[in-house]
C-alpha cells in the first residue's frame, strides 16, 4: 500500500499533466442562450475553414481578427489602435489570461511593407498557434501567466490593399505628397530615431522615402503613441519583414552597439539555431548595420532607443529565389521555422525575467524522482 | 672587461627599408582586410561572381542560386578593391539538389559597376548530360505557345505554372548579364522580381530570341526597377544579351555576349 502510494505520488512529479493535481484556472466564461451560442457556432464553422497557408486580402483578415475575437473571446480582445491615411481601421489583438497579476508584453507587428506578404501570414499563425495550444502546452501557458501577447496583423493597411489591387511591389503608406503628384512614406523610415540621417531619401518618389517629418504619418504615429504609452511593460519589440532570412538587433544608423549586444546575438543565435533544426533554413544573425546596411527611423532601433530591451527585427524567406512573391506552398514551413525561433526568444527572455521564481520540471527533479523510486523498490 | 653591447636599435636603414616594402607591399595589394564570411561585403562578391558566371556559361538548366559564403578577404587597391571568396552553390532546380562550390577573384573598381570576375566552380552535371538538358529545354521553348503579354512569372502569389519554368530559367541567363553589369561594390544588389510582356521567336538560323520586361529589386535603396531585355540565344553557340533599364528617371543600356557551351 505505502509502495502504491509512493508509485502514484512519482509519477505525479514525473507526469504532472497526466496524474499531477493542479489547479486549472478556467478560462471559459459562461455563455447562455441558443442565439450566443448559434452565432459561435458559425464563426467557429468559419474559422475551422480559415487556410493559414494562403495569402489573405485584408478583408478577409479584419473578418478572421472579428471570429478569433470572438472564438477565444476568454483570452482575446481586438483593440482600436488608429486611423491609416485612408480612413482604415488598425486593429491589434491582446491575449491575456485576465489574472490580477500585472503583466509584460511582447509586441510583434507585421505588414509594415506593404509587399513583405508572408509576414502577416505570419502573424495570422502565430495567433492560431498561440490560441489552439496554450490550454495543452506548458512551454506557451506559461508564457501567459506573466505576459500579455500584443500582436498587429498589418500595420500599413492602405498599403497592403494597394499591392493587392494595383501594385503587388509597392512598400509604402499611401499618404499623398506634392499635391498628389507623389504617394506613400516608408514608414519604416518615419520613426524619431536618428530621422532621414541615412539610409532614407527626401525625395517622395523613392521607396525609402522617410516622410515629411518624424512620425510625420498616422500610422507611424498610431503606433509610436502606443508603444510610448506601455514602454515600461514591454519587454519584446518584433517587427516582422521580409525577405533575406536574418535575425536583426540595433542599430541600423550606426555600427555602435547596443549596451546588452551580447545578450541579443546570443538569444539571437540560439533562435537561428532552432529554426533551422525545423526546415534547415539559415537565417544569419547581427545587427542590421553589419549585417546589411545603414537605414535610420526604422521602428525596431526606436522601440529600443526608448528603453525595450529586447527588439528584434525578423527578415523571413526566402533567400532571392521568390523574394516578395513567396509560394503559398512555403507559406507553412516559413511560418512553423519562424515560430521555432520567436519561442526560442520568448523562452530566454522568461527565464531572465521570472526563471527562478518558477518551479519548473527540471531534469534534477527527474533524477531525483528517479533515485526515490530506485531507494523504495531496491 | 668586456663591454657590454647593448642591443642596437633600428637603424636609419632599416628604417627606410621597412617603408619601401610598405610601399611595395601597397603597390602589390599585398594589404588585406579579413572579412566575415557572414557580412555583407563577401555576399556581394559571391553574388557578383555568380552573376558572371551564370551568363557566361548560358546553360538555363544548370543556373547556379549562392548557398553559403565559405571565407574570403580584400585586397586593398589604390582605385578599389580585389574580393577573393569561396562558396558554396546549389542548383536552382531544387529538385535536383545538386551542391557545388565556386572560388572566384572579384574586383570592384570605386563606384563603378561591372566588377571585373575571375571564376571557378565544380560542374554540377557532367557536360554531356547538360547538353542534353539544355536542348531539352530548348526544345520546351520552341514548342510553348508564346503567354498572353499581362502575364508574369511569377505570378503575384509566387505561383509558377510549370510549363512556363524552361522561359523564367532562359529569362536567368540575360538577367544575370544585367545584373552582374550593375552592380558594385558599394552594395546595391539586384535581384529578379518578375518578368512579363513575354515574346518569343525562333531565328531562321534556330536562335531563339526571347523579349520581355523584367522587374529588378534593388536590395539598398529598395527600388523596383524595370528593364527591357533581348536575349538571342542556343544551346551550343554564343549567345547574346542587350538590355534598356529605367533607373529612377535614368536611362541605362547596355549588351554583352555569353561564350555558349565553350564557357564551361
Amino acid at each position: 500500500m505505502k509502495k502504491l502510494l509512493w508509485t502514484i505520488c512519482l509519477l505525479g512529479i514525473l507526469f504532472p499533466p497526466k496524474f499531477g493535481l493542479k489547479v486549472q484556472h478556467d478560462g471559459i466564461s459562461a455563455k447562455n442562450g441558443h442565439g450566443m451560442l448559434e452565432k459561435k457556432e458559425s464563426s467557429r464553422s468559419n474559422l475551422e475553414n480559415y487556410d493559414y497557408t494562403k495569402y489573405h486580402p485584408i478583408e478577409e483578415i479584419y473578418k478572421w481578427m472579428s471570429q478569433i475575437e470572438e472564438r477565444y473571446s476568454e483570452v482575446v480582445t481586438q483593440h482600436f489602435l488608429g486611423m491609416t491615411y485612408k480612413a482604415r481601421p488598425m486593429y491589434y489583438l491582446k491575449i491575456s489570461e485576465p489574472t490580477s497579476t500585472l503583466k509584460k508584453i511582447f509586441w510583434m507587428d507585421c505588414g509594415i511593407h506593404a509587399r513583405e506578404w508572408i509576414t502577416p501570414a505570419f502573424c495570422q499563425w502565430f495567433v492560431k498557434e498561440i490560441l489552439q495550444n496554450y490550454k495543452t502546452d506548458p512551454r506557451i501557458s506559461r508564457f501567459l501567466r506573466k505576459v500579455d501577447f500584443y500582436i498587429l496583423p498589418v500595420l500599413n493597411i492602405d498599403g497592403y490593399v494597394y499591392s493587392w489591387r494595383k501594385d503587388r511591389f509597392w512598400r509604402k503608406s499611401r499618404s499623398s505628397h506634392n499635391n498628389g503628384t507623389c504617394f506613400g512614406t516608408d514608414l519604416n523610415r518615419n520613426f524619431n530615431i536618428s530621422w532621414c540621417n541615412v539610409g532614407a531619401s527626401k525625395n517622395c518618389t523613392h521607396q525609402t522615402f522617410c516622410g515629411t517629418g518624424p512620425v510625420s504619418e498616422s500610422e507611424t504615429k498610431a503606433v509610436s503613441s502606443f508603444i510610448e504609452d506601455k514602454k515600461d511593460s514591454i519587454l519584446c519589440y518584433l517587427t516582422i519583414h521580409s525577405y533575406g532570412q536574418f535575425i536583426l538587433t540595433p542599430y541600423s544608423f550606426t555600427k555602435t552597439k547596443p549596451s546588452n549586444y551580447d545578450e541579443l546575438i546570443r538569444i539571437g543565435q540560439k533562435a537561428a539555431k532552432e529554426l533551422k533544426a525545423k526546415h534547415g533554413s539559415n537565417y544569419k544573425v547581427g545587427s542590421t548595420s553589419d549585417m546589411l546596411y545603414f537605414t535610420s527611423g526604422n521602428s525596431r532601433d526606436w522601440a529600443y532607443h526608448i528603453g525595450i530591451p529586447f527588439a528584434y527585427t525578423f527578415e523571413l524567406r526566402d533567400n532571392g529565389t521568390y523574394k516578395f512573391t513567396l509560394p503559398e506552398d512555403q507559406i507553412q514551413p516559413t511560418c512553423e521555422e519562424t515560430m521555432a525561433a520567436v519561442l526560442s526568444i520568448y523562452d530566454d527572455i522568461y527565464e531572465r525575467e521570472w526563471g527562478f521564481n518558477e518551479v519548473v520540471f527540471t531534469s534534477a527533479t527527474m533524477r531525483l524522482s528517479v533515485f526515490l523510486f530506485f531507494m523504495l523498490f531496491f | 672587461m668586456l663591454a657590454r653591447r647593448r642591443p642596437a636599435g633600428p637603424g636609419p636603414t632599416a628604417l627606410l627599408l621597412v617603408a619601401l616594402l610598405a610601399a611595395e607591399a601597397r603597390a602589390s595589394w599585398l594589404i588585406r582586410r579579413p572579412l566575415s564570411p557572414s557580412g555583407p561585403e563577401l555576399r556581394q562578391a559571391a553574388r557578383a561572381a555568380l552573376h558572371f558566371f551564370n551568363y557566361r556559361a548560358a546553360s538555363p538548366s544548370t543556373v547556379r542560386v549562392l548557398k553559403e559564403v565559405l571565407n574570403g578577404t580584400a585586397l586593398i587597391r589604390e582605385e578599389g578593391e580585389n574580393i577573393k571568396v569561396a562558396f558554396s552553390i546549389e542548383s536552382y532546380r531544387t529538385e535536383n539538389s545538386q551542391l557545388g562550390t565556386c572560388s572566384a577573384l572579384v574586383g570592384f573598381k570605386d563606384h563603378k559597376s561591372r566588377p571585373t570576375v575571375n571564376i571557378s566552380c565544380t560542374p554540377l552535371l557532367d557536360q554531356k548530360e547538360r547538353k542534353k538538358e539544355d536542348y531539352k529545354l530548348y526544345k520546351q521553348i520552341k514548342q510553348l505557345e508564346t503567354p498572353p503579354f499581362e502575364t508574369t512569372i511569377p505570378g503575384k502569389l509566387g505561383d509558377m505554372d510549370p510549363s512556363l519554368q524552361p522561359l523564367w530559367e532562359l529569362a536567368m541567363i540575360g538577367n544575370s548579364f544585367l545584373m552582374w553589369e550593375k552592380t558594385t561594390s558599394t552594395s546595391s544588389y539586384y535581384y529578379v522580381q518578375q518578368i512579363t510582356n513575354i515574346k518569343k521567336w525562333i531565328r531562321p538560323d534556330d536562335f531563339i530570341i526571347l523579349h520581355y520586361r523584367l522587374l529588378l529589386h534593388e536590395f539598398r535603396t529598395q527600388e523596383i526597377i524595370s528593364c527591357h531585355l533581348h536575349l538571342v540565344w542556343h544551346p551550343e553557340k554564343p549567345s547574346k544579351t542587350q538590355y534598356h533599364c529605367q533607373d529612377s528617371g535614368t536611362q541605362e543600356n547596355g549588351s554583352g555576349n555569353s561564350e555558349g557551351s565553350g564557357f564551361l
